[in-house]
C-alpha cells in the first residue's frame, strides 16, 4: 500500500544447474561473485528495486533451483511471473540446448494468457571462462534460436566480472513492464436487493 | 506435531508438540501441523528436512545470524541464533535495545516489567488513546527492529506479490512475501494445506482464501484458532474494501497486483490489528451496547425504524465501538463481525469525521461478492450515523433521513444521554450488589437523573469487586451481543488489559475447542488470575478474579454477576429491535 504507485515484477529465472542463476542474481543484486558453487536449494528470493525510464520498479526475483528433482516446484512457482529468464552456460552445449525444455516447461506451468508474447529474454553466462576458449555455443547459433521464438533479447553476461549484467536485467524490466496489461478491470457488483439481497451460502462462505 | 529432520523415516513423531530450544533452526521450523482438505489432521516431515526443499534453505541463509549478539544481551546465547524469535512488538516508535534488555520479550508474550522490550503504551487506556501510526516503512526483513516485533501480519498474492504487511515496506518485502507463497504453494502442490509452523515460540499461521494469502507470525502464545479468526477478521476487512470480486482479476490475470487497490488503507488494517489486543469483539463474534436508558434506546430505535421503511437497508447509531441503536429493513440482518469491521472502517478513516460521506463498502457476511452504499455522518464527535443502502444515487435521500434522525435525537434527547452514557462508563465490578437486598439500588443506573452523581462517586480507582472479582465479560447468545466491565484496579493499564484480554482469547479458545468441546465450565488459575468461563445455552460469562480468591466465593460472585446483567439487560443490550436471527 504505498503512498506512490509503484510496479512490483515477479521475475523468474530458469535454467541448469550450475550455469550461474545465483551468481548473476547476486552479482545483480550484491554486486558480489563468488568462485564457490552453492547449489540453490528449492529457491531464493532477492529483491531489487530499479528505475527504468523515470518509472520505479521493485523486482522480486525468484532464482530456482536447476537441478531436476525440484521441478516438482513447478506452477507454485511459476504462476504470475511477469517475465522469465533462460540462463545457459556458453561452455556447456547441453545447457544451451536444455533451454527449449525450461520455456516450454514454463509455459505449460505459468499458463500465461498469451503465450506467444510472454516476456523472456536469454542470458548466455561464463563468458569470461577460460578466456572464451572453451566456448561451445556461438553467439550466432544462440541469437538463431531465440529469434526463432519470437525475438527474444539475448544477452551474453559474466556473472564474475559483472558484464552485461546490469544491462540485461534493465532490459528485463522493461520487457516484464511493457507486457503488463494497461487497466485492470476491477468492477465489483451492487447488491441487488429485489434478488434476495443477502447472498446464498456458498461452500466457501463461514458458517456462524 | 514434531519431526526429526534427520531422520526422515520417521514422519510422524506426533509426541513432541513444541521442539526443543536447542534445536537447529531448521529442527524448529519443521514442526508443520497440515491440514488435508478434508480438514484431518497429518503430520508431515519431509517439508524441511536435508535441507532438500526451500525454506530451510531460506531461512538458514538469511534469516538466523542477522541478530546481533550484544543486542540481545544475556540469555540469548543459549537460544541460538534464533533471529526469528527476538521478534517483539514495539506498538510505538521502534525502542533501541539497551545492552540490559533481554531482548527476550518476545519468549513470553507480554511479560513483566523486567524484560527489555515492552508494550511502549503504558497507562493509556487502550481503545481512546491509540492513533495509527506510520508503521515503520524503512524496515525489511533485514532489519533487527522488524524481527524484534511480536506479531506480523502479511496479505500477499498467490504469486507471491506483497499485498500488506502490518511493519515494513511492502515492496522490500518481496523477497519475504516470496517466501510465504513458496511454503504454502509447496504444501498445496502436494494435495495438503499447511496451516501452522511452530519455530520455537513464534508460531506462523496460514490463511488461504483463493488467491489471496494471508500470514501471521507471531510470539505472543495466543493460540491457533485465535490467530486465525484474527486473520479471517483482516481478509473480511479486506473485502469490506474491495468486495470478493478481485478474485475475478486474478482469475484473468494471475500477475495481478493488488496493493494499489488498497491504497490508503493503512490505518483500517493497523487500527483492526490493534483491536485485536483490546477489543473483545473480535474473539467473542457479538457487539457491545453503549448503556442507555430503556426509554432513550427506544426513541432512538424508532426513528431509524421509521428510516428503514423508506428503502434504508440498514440504519446504525453508534458511539466509537458501541451500539446506540440499529435496524434493519426487513429480513435483513446484521452479523456482528461485519459491524466491527465497518466500525473500524468508519473508525479508522480520519476523513469520514470532518465531512459527511457517501462510500462503498461490502459487508462479508451480508454478501462478499457486491458492495453496499454507506452514507456516514458524524453527529458529534464521537457518535455517528451509518445509512445503508443498495443504491448508488440514494446520497441526498439519505442525507434528508441523516436530518431527520437528527432532528429527533436532539429533542430527545438522545445525544446528551449518549455523552452521559460514555462519560459514566459502563459496568463497574465495585458496584456488584452485594446481595439481593441491595440489588434494587444498582437496577437502573442509566434510567433516572439522579444517579447521575453517582458516576463521580464511584469509586473507580477501587479494589476490584467482591471475592476479588477484577473483570468480566457476559456474552448473550441469543442476543449476539456482550457485556464488559470496564476495568479498574489492578488491571489499570494497557499491558495488563491485553494481557487479561488474552488470557479470556486462551479461555475461549480452549472452552470452544473442536476437539475435546465445547465445554461448560472452566475454572483455571495460575500466577496471574483466576479465570472462570460458564457457558450455558443463553450466555457466556468469563470472569477474572485475585489469583488468591476462593473458589466458592467466586463461583457465588458469578452466580450474582449473571443475575446483575440480567437486571440491567434493558439497559446494557438492544432487546428487540429487529430480528436479529442470523
Amino acid at each position: 500500500m504505498a503512498s506512490r504507485r509503484r510496479t512490483l515484477l515477479k521475475v523468474i529465472i530458469l535454467g541448469d544447474s550450475g550455469v550461474g542463476k545465483t551468481s548473476l542474481m547476486n552479482q545483480y543484486v550484491n554486486r558480489k561473485f563468488s568462485n564457490q558453487y552453492k547449489a540453490t536449494i528449492g529457491a531464493d528470493f532477492l529483491t531489487k528495486e530499479v528505475q527504468v525510464e523515470d518509472r520505479s520498479f521493485t523486482l522480486q526475483i525468484w532464482d530456482t533451483a536447476g537441478q531436476e528433482r525440484f521441478q516438482s516446484l513447478g506452477v507454485a512457482f511459476y504462476r504470475g511471473a511477469d517475465c522469465c529468464v533462460l540462463v545457459y552456460d556458453v561452455n556447456s552445449m547441453k545447457s544451451f540446448d536444455n533451454l527449449n525444455n525450461w520455456r516450454e516447461e514454463f509455459l505449460i506451468q505459468a499458463s500465461p494468457s498469451d503465450p506467444e508474447n510472454f516476456p523472456f529474454i536469454v542470458l548466455g553466462n561464463k563468458i569470461d571462462v577460460d578466456g572464451g576458449n572453451s566456448r561451445v555455443v556461438s553467439e550466432k547459433k544462440a541469437k538463431a534460436w531465440c529469434a526463432s521464438k519470437g525475438n527474444i533479447p539475448y544477452f551474453e553476461t559474466s556473472a564474475k566480472e559483472g558484464f552485461n549484467v546490469e544491462a540485461a536485467f534493465e532490459c528485463i524490466a522493461k520487457n516484464a513492464f511493457k507486457n503488463e496489461p494497461e487497466e485492470n478491470m476491477y468492477l465489483p457488483n451492487t447488491v441487488d436487493v429485489t434478488a434476495g439481497g443477502r447472498q446464498q451460502r456458498s461452500a466457501s462462505s463461514c458458517e456462524c | 506435531m514434531a519431526s526429526d529432520p534427520n531422520s526422515t523415516d520417521h514422519p510422524s513423531d506426533v509426541s513432541e508438540p513444541i521442539p526443543n530450544p536447542s534445536h537447529t533452526e531448521e529442527e524448529r521450523l519443521a514442526s508443520i501441523s497440515l491440514e488435508e482438505p478434508e480438514g484431518n489432521h497429518v503430520a508431515v516431515s519431509r517439508l524441511l528436512s536435508n535441507g532438500s526443499s526451500l525454506p530451510a534453505d531460506f531461512h538458514a541463509e538469511d534469516e538466523i545470524e542477522v541478530v546481533e549478539e550484544e543486542l540481545l544481551g544475556e540469555g540469548s546465547s543459549s537460544h541460538g541464533g534464533g533471529g526469528w524469535r527476538e521478534i517483539s512488538e514495539q506498538d510505538g516508535e521502534a525502542v533501541p535495545c539497551s545492552p540490559s534488555s533481554s531482548g527476550y520479550a518476545g519468549e513470553r508474550g507480554s511479560s513483566g516489567p523486567s524484560s527489555g522490550i515492552e508494550e511502549v503504551d503504558d497507562g493509556v487506556n487502550l481503545q481512546d488513546d491509540w492513533v495509527p501510526r506510520k508503521r515503520h516503512d524503512d524496515e525489511d526483513d533485514a532489519s533487527v527492529s522488524w524481527r524484534k516485533r511480536k506479531k506480523h501480519f502479511f496479505i500477499l498474492s498467490h504469486s507471491g506479490k506483497p499485498i500488506y504487511s502490518r511493519y515494513g515496506d511492502e515492496h522490500k518485502l518481496a523477497g519475504f512475501s516470496a517466501t510465504l507463497q513458496a511454503i504454502i504453494s509447496f504444501v498445496e502442490n502436494g494435495g495438503d494445506r499447511v496451516k501452522f509452523v511452530r519455530a520455537g515460540k513464534h508460531q506462523v499461521v496460514f490463511l488461504v482464501k483463493g488467491p489471496i494469502y494471508l500470514v501471521c507470525i507471531s510470539c505472543t502464545e495466543e493460540p491457533y484458532e485465535a490467530l486465525k479468526g484474527q486473520l479471517e477478521l483482516i481478509y473480511g476487512q479486506m473485502l469490506l474494501i474491495l468486495t470478493k470480486s478481485v478474485n475475478r482479476c486474478f482469475e484473468k490475470n494471475p500477475k495481478f497486483d493488488m496493493s494499489p487497490l488498497l491504497g490508503g488503507t493503512d490505518a483500517v488494517f493497523s487500527s483492526l490489528i490493534h483491536a485485536f489486543s483490546w477489543n473483545p469483539a473480535t474473539f467473542l463474534h457479538a457487539y457491545t451496547c453503549l448503556p442507555l436508558a430503556y426509554s432513550t434506546r427506544q426513541a432512538a430505535g424508532a426513528i431509524l425504524q421509521d428510516v428503514a421503511d423508506s428503502g434504508v437497508l440498514f440504519a446504525i447509531l453508534m458511539c466509537k465501538h458501541k451500539v446506540v441503536s440499529l435496524v434493519g429493513a426487513q429480513k435483513a440482518s446484521l452479523h456482528p463481525d461485519d459491524m466491527l469491521l465497518l466500525a473500524n472502517f468508519i473508525l479508522s478513516s480520519e476523513s469520514f469525521r470532518t465531512s459527511e460521506s457517501f462510500s462503498p463498502i461490502c459487508l462479508p457476511r451480508y454478501n462478499p461478492m457486491a458492495f453496499l452504499y454507506a452514507y456516514v455522518h458524524y453527529l458529534d464527535e464521537d457518535t455517528y450515523l451509518t445509512l445503508l443502502t443498495t443504491s448508488s444515487d440514494a446520497f441526498y435521500h439519505l442525507k434528508e433521513c441523516r436530518l431527520r434522525i437528527q432532528g429527533v435525537l436532539v429533542k430527545s434527547n438522545v445525544l446528551v444521554e449518549v455523552q452521559r452514557s460514555m462519560l459514566d462508563g459502563g459496568l463497574h465490578v465495585e458496584d456488584l450488589p452485594v446481595d439481593s437486598s441491595r440489588r434494587s439500588r444498582s437496577v437502573s443506573p442509566y434510567s433516572s437523573q439522579e444517579n447521575n452523581i453517582s458516576g463521580s462517586l464511584r469509586p473507580h480507582m477501587g479494589l476490584g469487586g467482591p471475592a476479588g472479582l477484577w473483570h468480566f465479560i457476559y456474552r448473550s447468545i441469543y442476543l449476539d451481543q456482550y457485556v464488559s466491565s470496564e476495568f479498574s484496579s489492578p488491571i489499570n493499564n494497557s499491558a495488563q488489559q491485553k494481557r487479561l484480554y488474552r488470557a479470556y482469547q486462551k479461555l475461549f479458545a480452549s472452552m470452544h475447542d473442536k476437539g475435546t468441546g465445547p465445554h461448560k465450565t472452566q475454572y483455571r488459575r495460575d500466577e496471574d488470575y483466576v479465570l472462570l468461563c460458564w457457558i450455558t445455552q443463553d450466555f457466556e460469562l468469563y470472569a477474572a478474579f485475585d489469583p488468591l480468591a476462593d473458589k466458592v466465593s467466586a463461583i457465588k460472585t458469578c452466580n450474582r454477576v449473571c443475575q446483575w446483567v440480567r437486571d440491567l439487560e434493558n439497559e446494557i443490550f438492544l432487546l428487540g429491535a429487529s430480528p436479529f436471527s442470523w
